[in-house]
């Protein structure tokens, strides 16, 4: 692969892994694939538009003639991303895991919610090298909630986002096998460590003084290196 | 008639699938209309026509991609019907101007300005790979193309987006 054809690869999607070989061995790429990188970040963040509230329209009362299948079913080729990968495995587990009550949607179990709110945000689940602002991460990490040290990894999101009712700080760090998500739950407490698992997606939430955090990765991630890292450079301000 | 049971599995079924896809669905139709007025026409439109056809949709995992691909047959129709003109950036609605205005921060107003003046053509793709998560082969089935299609018309998309930022 030459600097041409890696850099077209890069800028149709700048998740492109292939060309390892040369972009070790190119500087002028590096720094390219960096560029394009940042400029997906604000791509990214330009195209997540606030959604208004749902106004559900009126749902007509089935009868054979108002029954419509004119929508085929698109054929799928799980060819995808890595971390789209992970994103469509959660969507299953999500699916398979939640229950509905009246027009809510009430979880089996943290667990769950977690998986489900994954798939609500799968922009957040990008490699990258480019870390948030301290502004940003302190929007988000409010000072009287909790500290993050900045030796726990490069944060690439951070995203106030509601967990079990609570407004739960939303992190991503880069592991070694991609992105890492951290949710900060200063209010559920936990009586001991439980596991989260799908195809290609594991984690934990841990137990952590009167809250929990949740760390969850690919499943070939290093996460038990991870947690060790988070539980030292996590601190509840409560 | 279903059943009362039937009827209410059904529902279940139906809210479970909206309470997930609701946000990707209005993002995707507020990027193909440009327009968060007619986005929620065309999301309330698709939720209608989605409940009608829900019994096609066999996986559960394709729910995502089957509920996408009825809001942009939904944002087609909208445009037939109404026949609406080319969008003038310098003469926009209040709707179309609330997209641009989204949030106060120089750098994603740029950007948020330099996608909405992309061709659809480019502005697609960008959206169902960034923001939905879909590999260059799912969009080219969405969109009826050739892979190699895709592709180019991503590289373009970036390279008009890079060179507009790069003129702020």
């Amino acid at each position: 692969m030459n600097c041409e054809d890696y850099r077209e690869a890069i800028a149709a999607d700048p998740s492109f892994d292939g060309g390892a070989g040369h972009l070790t061995e190119c500087a002028a790429c590096q720094a390219y694939r960096a560029e394009m990188q940042v400029l997906d970040e604000t791509i990214t963040r330009a195209l997540s538009l606030e959604v208004p509230d749902l106004h559900m329209p009126e749902l007509p009362e089935l009868t054979a003639s108002t029954s419509d299948n004119v929508v085929a079913l698109p054929k799928r080729k799980w060819v995808s991303p890595t971390w789209f990968a992970v994103a469509a495995t959660v969507v299953v587990a999500a699916l398979l895991g939640v229950r509905l009550i009246g027009t809510g949607i009430e979880h089996e179990s943290l667990a769950d919610e977690i998986l489900a709110h994954l798939d609500h945000e799968p922009y957040a689940l990008r490699v990258t090298d480019v870390a948030i602002t301290d502004e940003r991460l302190n929007s988000v990490v409010a000072a009287d909630v909790a500290q993050v040290d900045r030796s726990v990894g490069l944060i690439s999101y951070a995203q106030s986002c509601v967990i079990n009712g609570h407004d739960v700080p939303h992190l991503v760090i880069q592991g070694e096998r991609g992105p890492v998500t951290i949710l900060l739950m200063p209010e559920e407490m936990l009586d001991g460590p439980e596991s989260i698992r799908g195809d290609s997606i594991n984690g934990v939430i841990l137990p952590v003084g009167n809250g929990s955090i949740a760390i969850l990765g690919e499943s070939e991630e290093d996460l038990e290196k991870i947690e060790r890292q988070v539980l030292k450079t996590v601190v509840w301000s409560t | 008639m279903q059943s009362s049971k039937a009827a209410t599995e059904r529902r279940q079924r139906f809210d479970q699938y909206v309470g997930v896809y609701h946000q990707d669905m209005y993002r995707y139709a507020a990027w193909l209309s440009r327009d968060k007025a007619i986005a929620e026409d065309v999301v309330q439109e698709s939720l209608l026509r989605a409940w009608k056809s829900l019994d096609a949709l066999r996986e559960e995992s394709s729910a995502k991609q089957w509920l996408l691909t009825i809001v942009r047959r939904e944002n087609a129709r909208y445009f037939e019907r109404k026949r609406l003109e080319t969008v003038d950036i310098d003469n926009l609605t209040a709707s179309q101007a609330a997209l641009l205005a989204e949030q106060p921060n120089e750098e994603l107003d740029d950007m948020r300005q330099a996608i909405y003046e992309l061709d659809d053509d480019y502005r697609e793709p960008l959206v169902l790979q960034v923001l939905m998560g879909y590999s260059t082969n799912e969009i080219a089935e969405q969109m009826e193309l050739k892979q190699g299609a895709v592709l180019t018309r991503l590289h373009r998309a970036r390279a008009k987006l890079k060179e507009h930022m790069a003129r702020q």
